[in-house]
Parts: structure tokens; C-alpha cells; sequence
């Protein structure tokens, strides 16, 4: 696979087939398709910025962590690039929104995907200027900052528009927030994952990638855990508490019947019930077995909650979302695989 | 200069400042304490003479006296956070402020618990928020978030004041060992026996770091509940999900810039510009920006999606809120919150502290107003156009309002003087 990858070009040629598979299986006029689409760009955007992002808060703090994973965080940069793809790609799954059609100014098509291909590609340009940085350069946190701030906005975007419009006029202030903190803790979990495979068994001590580095992101995973809890709990008990019918039924939708309601509880369980006991001890933050399974499941947590807030309102196509996850996992390992081997 | 030298200096430093007040700091003790004693005076006139005497009249029942105990108990919440959170992430520029924060936390609770007795109008009755055991059974509604506050705000001022007390003691001690007479004995009660063992000092360690790690969650959830006093009630403006969170990050800035408009002062009339140096000031002012950036965003997300959802109501009272009877104290708040705050974008002005003082003052401003437009704003234009209606505040509330700030200077200017202000044993860690 080194050798593969280490050809020139390789790298173009795998995103333009990954792209042009998953055009071929979205633009087909199956039922479905969009919203199979939808779910895989909803998760990987989550990750893929989330990972950037989880880079840019390290430096702007000065965290000492961020140095074993680094290259690798920031190498997902050129994803940024194959998501705007498959924004472009949803375009007619728009149709299907149902705001759709009606005269308005903010819900109107062309403004729609053009806001969010816009900040899309400013959070590549302000990821690719990140990276270009070097890590103890005067000029990196201000870039990092940068590129803090435009994923803030468009994961926000993402939240109100590709999310909380489907159910318009169904309004939660929160939401943006509560996708970028999400995405961010996902980028932990991330990290925590490629500390793994990258260091194996960390040796003890506090030298860069060692196990001191490893318990800083379990610290950064429990902590988020914690904070995760607190939007959901903010979110969702307010939505209850006023039992306004127009609200209300965002929650009822998804807890009233089966599979969803079962979903909704491992999403509490994948989120905040697993991590957060499991990476409560002090000596279970260094230990690789009990941080890779909570970083699993937070990111499965991920991919069930964008599958639960998708589900009651969007079909979707189990081979179309197979080969969508397929070709993101493939494309996600393989950037990530080069930086690691020619670090 | 050994290391024996160092720690000498730094005791005497800042010990000097708990020396013989001078005439500075007995005008400002006893202008604060008059602005106390016109706040009580007031206080019993309303009691005397009702509820009425304060400018609640229909649809504005909830007025000053609730933005009052909403921004104290703003300001009590970053304290502890700053000096908890801080501790945890092994920030070094903690030492100059947590001694600050965790006063600031406590007495800003001290004067924040009187608001809702006072709101009460008849405040012999407080009990009836307690849910104490009684012989008819009459319990207090649980499902009330004022019920949720009783319990958040009375856990939260515990915690606080046992974090305060507890990152004290060593320093009690070493007042102790230098002062004489009745204060020796003072600190010698309040120090508890502390000797310095290492058996002590570990089982203080683990006890500030169990109570800093307990702290930081308590703040955010209490602010929470205290959001959701507003949140959970139906009226336009206040039922929107993002409360709590922007609530939280509100309550840390306002509580930053507290502590900027606090410390600036006294590094300078107390001589501790050794210990409290122009990179802490830096530090604790990237804080205030990153939470004027928050707060920024909720107010851009608030007011978006009023617009977005197109729900009259909702429309109608941000709509009264920007272009209304309170439209210049929006765009007051909106400049003292999120405009101000960029100017510390500017290295140069974060190391200034005369800038920073300015900054700190208009926050404060900024985030008084932000609570009172919050409430009144939204209570004056709620969904019945023929109940609308609108506030202006009566003198009794204006003194009881600035007697509140004269209580809060007046504690601090009092604890200044009577115990250790920089945490000692921590700056000598430093060393």
C-alpha cells in the first residue's frame, strides 16, 4: 500500500474515483439515494472538520498533545474539497426539503447550496493555511483561530440548514452549536484513535507521545463527554418542558415509536453513558483499550444521532449508503495512511 | 536572592497589603457602605409600603430586581470557574486572580441571594420556597425552575464557599506566623491547626482538586437552571433552547471582566506588580474575548432565527427588542458586548490596563443591560397586543440596585483588607 500511495498522483486519482462512484450511485433516480448521501455527508463533514478542528484548539493553547498527531489531524485537509463535491452532488435532494419551492430569501435554493458550498470552501482555504503553517510558527495560532471561526459557521450551517430545515419551521437556537461542539469532540475521539495506531502502547513519561499525551485526550474526551450531556440535556428538556406542539414533535417523532426510540437511547449510551464512566479513572485515561473503545463509541454515537435526526423525515438506500461510507472510509485512511508514512 | 529570601518577600509583599488602611480606602469603604446602608433603607421603605413603590405594573412584573439577581449570580459563577477551571488546565496565570474570583464568587452570591427576597415583596415569606417537611403536607412545586434555582444557587454558594475557605488555609497560616494580637488569634482560629506536614499538604491537594473537578460541572449546570428560569416558560424571547449554554458563557464573561475591573485596581493601590504582571492581564483577556465571541454568536443565532422560523410572536418581541421602547439599550449592550470586545483582538490594547479597565467596565455595563432586555423587553411584548405595555424603574429600585453594588465593594473592600489577597503558598510555587 506504501508503495501505491507513494506514486505521484495516486491520491487525485482515488478521490476521482471515489467522487465519481458516488456520483454515479447519488444521481441515480432511486428513492433514497439523496438521503443515503445526506447521512454520510452529514457524518464525515462532522469528522472531517471536527478533526482539523480538534488541531487548531490544541495550538491555540498551546497543548502538548497535538504534536503526536498533528500531520495526521491536518491531513484530512483535501476532504474538505470531496464534501463540497457532495454538496454539489445533494442538489437535487434539495427538492425534496419542504421548504422547497416556496418564495423566501434565506430558504431559497441557489442561496441554500451556495452559502454552504461557500463556507465549505473557506474552511478549506483556512485548514490548507493552518497546515501550511509550521506547528511553533509566530503566525499558527492566528491561522488556527481562523480556521476556528469558519468552522463554527458552517457547521453551523450545516446544523440549521441541512438538518433543522428538513423539519422547517421546527426551530432549535442550539442546534449550530451543539454540531460544532459535537464535531469537535468527534475530532477528539479521532485523535485519541490515531495517537493509538500511531504509538501503539505508549511508554510512561511525559515526553511527546507518551502516555501523559494519551491522557490529555481522554481528559479532552471526558470532558466533552460532559459538556455533550449538558447541550442534549439544554436542548431537548427545553423542547419538553414547553411542550409546544410545533417543537414537541421533533421529540415525539423519534421516541414515540421503534427502532428510533432504541436508537435515541444508544445514542445517550454511545455519547455520555459509556465514555463517561470509562474514562472516569485516573488510570483508565492511559489505557489504550478502554480509550479506543470510548473514542469508538462516541463516533458511533455520532453516526447513530445523524442517523436518528434524518430518519423519520428521509429514506434512505442501505447499498447507496454502503457505498457512500465505503468510499469516504477509503479515501479518509488512505490521506491519513500517506501523511502517517511519509511523515 | 535564595530561595528562603524570595519566599520572605513574597509573604511581606503581600501581606503588606492586609497593613493599616489608608485614606483612599476608608472614602471608598465608606462611600460604598453609605450606597449599602440607602439599599437597606429602601429595602424597609418597600417592605413598609409594598411592592407597589417599585414600577412593576402589567405585563412587567419581573424588572430590575431579577436582571439584578441574574447578573450577580453571573458574576458569582465565573469566579469560581475561572479559579476552578484554571486549576485544572495548570494555568499559571491562575495565581494572580483565583483569591480575586473566589471572593468575588462568594460575595456576589451574598448579594445576589437578596434579590429574589427582595422581588418577593413580602420576604418574611421566603420559607415558602424551601421545601421544609410540614404538618399539611404542602410541598413546593419541584417542577418549578425558580424551585431548581433554591437548590442550584444554595449548592453552588456551598461549594464556593468551601473552595474559597479551603485555598485559604495555608495562607491563614503564614498570617499567623506574622501578625500579632487579636488578628494572630483570628487566623490562628481560621487556619485550623494547619503545621505544613507533607500529610497535610497532601490531603489538601487532593481535596482542592476533588472540589475544583466538582465546581466546574456545578457552575455550568447552575447557570443552566438559572437560564432556564426564562427558557422553559412559553414567552416569546426567553423559550429558546440555546439559553443555558449562552447563559453559561454570559456568566463567564461578565464575571472576566468583574475580575479585570477588580485586580487592576488593586495590583496597582496595593503594590503587586510583581505578582500580577501584564501576561496575566493578557491571558485573562483572551478569556474575555473568546466569551464575547460566544455570546456574539447566540445573539447573532437568537435574533437569526427569530427571522428564519417566522413565527409572529417570536419575530414580533426581537423586533420590539431592536426597534423598540428598549432599542438603545440593545444596541447599547450589542456595542458594550460583542464590538467593544474586538478591540482585544489588538495585542497591544490587551496588555494595557488602562484599555483593558475601559474594556471591562463597558462589559459589565453591556452585560446588565443584556439581562435587563432579556427580561423586560420580552414581558413587555408578549403575544396579546392588548396587554403590551412598558417599565421605567422607580427610585426605590434605582437605590436598591446601587446599594447592591455598594454591599458587593463593600465586602471586597472589606475582605482586601483582612485576608491574604493572592494566594501565597501558590505564588511561591511560582517562584
Amino acid at each position: 500500500m506504501t508503495a501505491f500511495l507513494e506514486k505521484k498522483g495516486v491520491l487525485a486519482v482515488l478521490l476521482a474515483a471515489a467522487g465519481a462512484l458516488m456520483a454515479f450511485v447519488s444521481l441515480r433516480p432511486f428513492p433514497g439515494n439523496g438521503g443515503s448521501l445526506l447521512l454520510a455527508f452529514l457524518f464525515f463533514i462532522g469528522v472531517v472538520e471536527g478533526c482539523i478542528a480538534a488541531a487548531a484548539a490544541g495550538a491555540t493553547v498551546n497543548a502538548r498533545w497535538v504534536g503526536s498527531v498533528r500531520k495526521e489531524l491536518l491531513s484530512v485537509t483535501p476532504l474538505l474539497l470531496v464534501a463540497s463535491f457532495l454538496l454539489l452532488l445533494l442538489i437535487p435532494f434539495v427538492d425534496s426539503y419542504p421548504w422547497a419551492g416556496r418564495p423566501g430569501i434565506w430558504l431559497r435554493k441557489d442561496f441554500f447550496i451556495g452559502r454552504n458550498l461557500a463556507f465549505l470552501l473557506l474552511a478549506y482555504v483556512t485548514a490548507r493555511r493552518f497546515a501550511a503553517a509550521p506547528a511553533d510558527g509566530g503566525g499558527t495560532k492566528v491561522r488556527a483561530a481562523w480556521y476556528l471561526l469558519v468552522f463554527v459557521v458552517s457547521q453551523s450551517l450545516t446544523a440549521f440548514d441541512l438538518v433543522m430545515s428538513l423539519e422547517y419551521p421546527w426551530v432549535s437556537a442550539l442546534l449550530g452549536g451543539y454540531f460544532f461542539i459535537e464535531a469537535l469532540y468527534g475530532g477528539f475521539a479521532v485523535s485519541a484513535l490515531l495517537y493509538l495506531l500511531l504509538h501503539g502502547r505508549p511508554p510512561a513519561g511525559n515526553a511527546p507521545g507518551t502516555r501523559s499525551d494519551l491522557s490529555d485526550l481522554s481528559i479532552l474526551m471526558f470532558g466533552f463527554s460532559l459538556m455533550w450531556a449538558g447541550l442534549f440535556f439544554a436542548q431537548f428538556l427545553t423542547i419538553w418542558y414547553g411542550n409546544i406542539p410545533e417543537e414537541v414533535g421533533f421529540i415525539a417523532r423519534r421516541v414515540s415509536a421503534s427502532p428510533l426510540r432504541e436508537l435515541c437511547v444508544a445514542v445517550l449510551f454511545l455519547l455520555f453513558f459509556i465514555p463517561f464512566p470509562a474514562l472516569l479513572a485516573t488510570r483508565a485515561k492511559s489505557n489504550p483499550y478502554v480509550v479506543s473503545a470510548a473514542a469508538l463509541s462516541i463516533l458511533s454515537g455520532i453516526l447513530v444521532e445523524r442517523y436518528v435526526f434524518l430518519a423519520p423525515v428521509v429514506r434512505f438506500s442501505p447499498g447507496a449508503l454502503a457505498i457512500d461510507f465505503a468510499c469516504l472510509l477509503v479515501l479518509f485512511v488512505a490521506v491519513v495512511y500517506k501523511a502517517r508514512v511519509f511523515r | 536572592m535564595g530561595n528562603a529570601e524570595r519566599y520572605a518577600k513574597a509573604d511581606r509583599d503581600i501581606l503588606a497589603a492586609m497593613e493599616k488602611p489608608g485614606r483612599a480606602y476608608l472614602a471608598g469603604l465608606a462611600f460604598t457602605a453609605t450606597l449599602t446602608v440607602i439599599g437597606g433603607i429602601l429595602w424597609i421603605y418597600q417592605i413598609r409600603n409594598g411592592l407597589g413603590v417599585a414600577g412593576y405594573t402589567h405585563p412587567v412584573n419581573w424588572a430590575i430586581y431579577i436582571t439584578n439577581f441574574v447578573f450577580w449570580v453571573g458574576i458569582a459563577h465565573s469566579g469560581t470557574l475561572i479559579s476552578a477551571v484554571l486549576y485544572l488546565f495548570r494555568a499559571r496565570y491562575r495565581t494572580s486572580f483565583n483569591r480575586a474570583a473566589e471572593a468575588m464568587t462568594v460575595f456576589a452570591l451574598m448579594v445576589a441571594g437578596l434579590f429574589p427576597l427582595i422581588h418577593l415583596g413580602r420576604s418574611w415569606v421566603f420559607y415558602y420556597l424551601l421545601p421544609y417537611p410540614n404538618q399539611r403536607q404542602l410541598w413546593v412545586n419541584f417542577r418549578s425552575p425558580l424551585i431548581w434555582d433554591v437548590f442550584a444557587v444554595g449548592t453552588y454558594f456551598t461549594v464556593s464557599l468551601v473552595f474559597f475557605y479551603v485555598g485559604m488555609i495555608p495562607d491563614f497560616a503564614i498570617a499567623r506566623r506574622c501578625k500579632e494580637g487579636i488578628r494572630k488569634r483570628f487566623y490562628q482560629v481560621l487556619s485550623l491547626g494547619w503545621k505544613g506536614t507533607e500529610r497535610e499538604w497532601r490531603h489538601y491537594g487532593m481535596l482542592y482538586l476533588f472540589l475544583a473537578a466538582f465546581a466546574t460541572p456545578l457552575v455550568a449546570s447552575v447557570h443552566s437552571v438559572v437560564s432556564w428560569d426564562f427558557a422553559m416558560s412559553v414567552v416569546p424571547g426567553w423559550h429558546t433552547t440555546i439559553f443555558a449554554p449562552y447563559f453559561v458563557a454570559g456568566a463567564i464573561f461578565s464575571g472576566t471582566a468583574m475580575v479585570i475591573t477588580l485586580v487592576i485596581p488593586l495590583r496597582k493601590a496595593m503594590n503587586l506588580h510583581e505578582y500580577i504582571t501584564d501576561d496575566h492581564f493578557e491571558s485573562i483577556a483572551k478569556i474575555m474575548l473568546f466569551t464575547s465571541l460566544i455570546v456574539s454568536y447566540a445573539y447573532i443565532v437568537e435574533f437569526g432565527l427569530a427571522w428564519y422560523g417566522g413565527n409572529v410572536f417570536e419575530t414580533g418581541a426581537f423586533r420590539y427588542r431592536a426597534l423598540g421602547d428598549f432599542r438603545y439599550l440593545t444596541w447599547a449592550m450589542i456595542f458594550c458586548n460583542s464590538l467593544v470586545p474586538l478591540s482585544l483582538f489588538v495585542k497591544r490594547l490587551r496588555r494595557n490596563t488602562t484599555c483593558l479597565l475601559v474594556v471591562s467596565l463597558l462589559v459589565n455595563v453591556g452585560m446588565w443591560l443584556e439581562r435587563f432586555v432579556i427580561i423586560v423587553a420580552s414581558l413587555a411584548h408578549d403575544y396579546d397586543p392588548y396587554v403590551w405595555g412598558t417599565y421605567s424603574p422607580t427610585y426605590v429600585e434605582v437605590g436598591i440596585s446601587l446599594g447592591s453594588f455598594g454591599m458587593f465593594f463593600t465586602l471586597y473592600l472589606l475582605f482586601v483588607k483582612n485576608l491574604p489577597v493572592l494566594s501565597i503558598t501558590e505564588i511561591k510555587e511560582h517562584l
